[in-house]
């Protein structure tokens, strides 16, 4: 009796390998390697073509004793999550909050929130090319109306980076559509229980819905954090000539390490510098992943 | 579960030794390719795939494989934003391609990494004089060429011919210095409240502050020979010019510059056509889309003016060269054809389809007398011919890889008003020179 137990346990996690094996074979043939090499690429002056001597940590003292560019490349990107982050965080809950309402067309609703999160990419950054035009575009003319004069957006520093922000609170859909999903799956007995308790509405969001979407609103966090310090194409895209212009003000830490990259084709600084990027982003991920037991709430869970 | 582990640590390292075959095994490519009529192969990668270009690049590829029986080129289009990364990936594989069109203005830093071949080898005496020299110097790496001038271009002045003589100025006396520029400018104004019907002209549309900078010093910012040693970017000359550019701004106003920029970038609405813009610097292939928007426009074309008389009428170009990327698998064959591309014929035939300039000068100065071309396109084409001598270009010295990343952010700031044009151009000097000492 023993035995056979063990053997179906064997069996069952041989089933599992075999499962994942895609991924370990994907893994390790398309991921691992490069990885490695990047890590190894990042201690010699490596261009691609002709040359890789080995030149010990000089990418990463010059890169942080010397590079200015490097620090407002690092400073555009955390600023640039510092607030998208927590903003499209919010806006999606307060969206899918609405959503969540029963109202007659609400499928109707559903869908037109969700389908700027269907467009995506070089066309939508266009558009809102034409949208943020000072003299033209769409937005001023809107703010012109109820007498504000707008800014320059992406024409002044000091507004570039909230232009992307506003842009990217326009294509909160995805992350809108798991807040909802969520909201969904939350029980009505406890919204009902609340009620007979005499909780209002804002009571019930505040002391049920969040407590219960934290599991996603965690999920949500940790991905557009990371997503956000990979930030390139909207910058790629809209800084004009994709040097991350005016003023360096969309040089995001991703533009710059391409740029060094495919443009100066100092590849060995860019794994260096691809690496720092994996760094702050894996710290800032084990903080995250520190902090989630006090305030995320997995139903079921032992304590 | 101990049992399991060895069968796993095996499937782990054979996967890993595998991913370290495919990792490191390179295409023996020194043999070369055929085809199955046993014709050398040559892979030539463009990013010409629009409609206006694709048929007349495919019709020189098929020309030429017409015109021999060894060689079969092949033509294959990569998007411009992907073409030079796809390149360097091939060139790191060992397996390039064998002709690829590449920006000129990098082709020296491209043969000092490896990139590019060494292209001296191949040709004849007398070969480098077929090309305007300022395009031929541009491909050079310690005085060997690494990549063949194909197309290039240049700035010259439109001008609409109608608003000349409404003002009562000369039509056929176009502005040849900044001053006169400045003072047709203000007569072809009109005014209406705080807008304008009719704007006389605005120097950044069309063209940046460097080329400005290029006309006034007849030198790009390392001096003749772009040599690092000496860098002139914080000169009188630059803070002066700044200063003019920036007081077009200031007369004109900000919404005005925005809203007439909007129009411009929207191409066919473009004020020009409308004649609402009475000047505009362009490319001539500018001409192009006012034969295809604003047929019954009546305009001219002129020089760039000059920043004082006889300073000369300096204007800015870029372009591309024909290259051979390092391990091309028959450097012979892939040559054969970069002399067939950059040859006066093919290139006659890509100036006149195309309305383009071209590296190539017989070619170019037969394109301008072309009966293909209207009485218009050679009007254009002939100034395009004459502005080339006075056209230079700004390549990166191999010490100062991406230099106008290190102005312009500072520039930028000047002309948003939060720098003086002082403080701007010693800032982008230090910036500039810190760059070269550590690439040397």
């Amino acid at each position: 009796m023993e035995k056979k137990r063990l053997t179906i346990r064997r069996k069952e996690s041989i089933y599992g390998y075999i499962f994942i094996m895609p991924f370990i074979v994907g893994f390790f043939a398309f991921t691992a390697g490069p990885l490695l090499f990047s890590l190894a690429g990042s201690f010699t002056d490596y261009n691609i073509t002709s040359r890789m001597d080995f030149v010990g940590v000089e990418n990463y003292q010059s890169l942080i004793v010397d590079d200015g560019l490097f620090r407002t490349s690092l400073w555009n990107t955390i600023y640039y999550v510092a607030f998208s982050v927590p903003l499209t965080t919010l806006g999606a809950i307060f969206i899918s909050a609405l959503l969540n309402q029963d109202v007659p067309g609400i499928r109707v609703f559903r869908t037109l929130y969700y389908l700027p999160a269907v467009l995506s990419g070089v066309g939508v950054y266009l558009l809102w090319m034409q949208l943020l035009e000072p003299g033209t575009g769409m937005v001023n003319l809107l703010l012109g109306w109820v007498g504000i004069d707008g800014p320059n957006w992406l024409y002044d520093p000091d507004w570039t980076k909230p232009s992307l922000i506003l842009m990217k609170l326009w294509s909160v859909g995805g992350s809108m559509l798991l807040y909802l999903a969520s909201m969904q799956g939350v029980s009505k007995s406890l919204y009902e229980a609340a009620e007979i308790d005499g909780a209002s509405r804002w009571r019930q969001f505040v002391h049920i819905t969040i407590p219960m979407i934290t599991p996603v609103i965690f999920f949500d966090v940790v991905t557009s954090l990371i997503g956000g310090f990979q930030i390139f194409q909207e910058a790629y895209i809209m800084s004009g000539n994709g040097e991350g212009g005016p003023a360096n003000s969309l040089l995001f830490y991703n533009l710059y390490m391409w740029n060094q990259a495919f443009e100066n084709f100092d590849m060995g600084y860019a794994m260096a510098m691809s690496w720092i990027l994996f760094v702050i982003v894996f710290v800032l991920t084990l903080i995250n992943l520190k902090l989630a037991p006090r305030w995320v709430h997995y139903e079921g869970e032992e304590k | 579960m101990k049992k399991l582990r060895m069968p796993l640590l095996i499937l782990t390292s054979t996967t890993l030794a595998l991913s370290a075959c495919a990792g490191f095994q390179t295409n023996n490519s020194s043999e070369g390719e055929t085809n199955d009529d046993g014709k050398t192969v040559v892979d030539f990668w463009s990013f010409w795939g629009s409609e206006l270009r694709r048929p007349v690049i495919d019709k020189i590829v098929a020309d030429f494989n017409a015109s021999q029986d060894e060689i079969e080129v092949k033509h294959t289009y990569s998007p411009w934003g992907d073409i030079w990364t796809k390149e360097l990936a091939a060139i790191a594989a060992g397996n390039p391609p064998d002709v690829v069109i590449n920006d000129i203005n990098a082709t020296a830093i491209r043969g000092q990494e490896n990139q590019a071949m060494n292209l001296s080898e191949f040709m004849d005496d007398g070969f480098a004089d077929k090309f305007y020299p300022e395009l031929w110097n541009a491909t050079l790496y310690e005085g060997d060429s690494y990549g063949i001038p194909f197309n290039t271009d240049t700035r010259v002045l439109f001008y609409n011919k109608d608003a000349f003589e409404e003002v009562g100025l000369d039509p056929e006396d176009p502005p040849a210095t900044w001053e006169e520029l400045e003072e047709y400018a203000a007569m072809l104004d009109v005014k209406n409240g705080d807008d304008y019907d009719r704007l006389g002209f605005y120097p950044l549309w069309g063209v940046g502050y460097d080329v400005w900078l290029l006309n006034a010093n007849g030198e790009n910012y390392f001096g003749e020979d772009n040599n690092v040693d000496n860098v002139n970017i914080n000169t009188g000359t630059n803070v002066e010019v700044l200063n003019w550019l920036k007081s077009w701004r200031d007369r004109i106003g900000e919404n005005v510059v925005n809203s007439y920029q909007a129009q411009i970038d929207s191409q066919q609405g473009n004020p020009f056509f409308s004649g609402d813009l009475a000047m505009l610097v362009q490319q001539p292939t500018f001409y192009t889309q006012i034969s295809e928007y604003a047929e019954d426009l009546n305009f001219g074309v002129a020089p760039l003016p000059e920043y004082e008389p006889g300073n000369g009428h300096t204007s800015w170009g870029g372009g591309f060269v024909a290259e051979i990327p390092e391990g091309s698998s028959d450097p012979e064959a892939a040559w054969a054809f970069i002399e067939y591309l950059t040859g006066a014929e093919a290139q006659e035939y890509w100036a006149v389809e195309n309305f383009d300039n071209v590296a190539n000068i017989e070619a170019a100065e037969a394109a301008a007398e072309s009966d293909e071309l209207s009485e218009e396109g050679q009007m254009v084409y002939q100034m395009a011919v004459e502005s080339m001598e006075n056209t230079l270009l700004t390549p990166a010295p191999v010490e100062a890889p991406g230099f106008y990343n290190y102005i312009n952010p500072h520039v930028d700031e000047f002309f948003l008003g939060s720098m003086t044009a002082e403080e701007a151009l010693a800032q982008a000097q230090a910036d500039v020179e810190d760059l070269i000492q550590k690439n040397q």
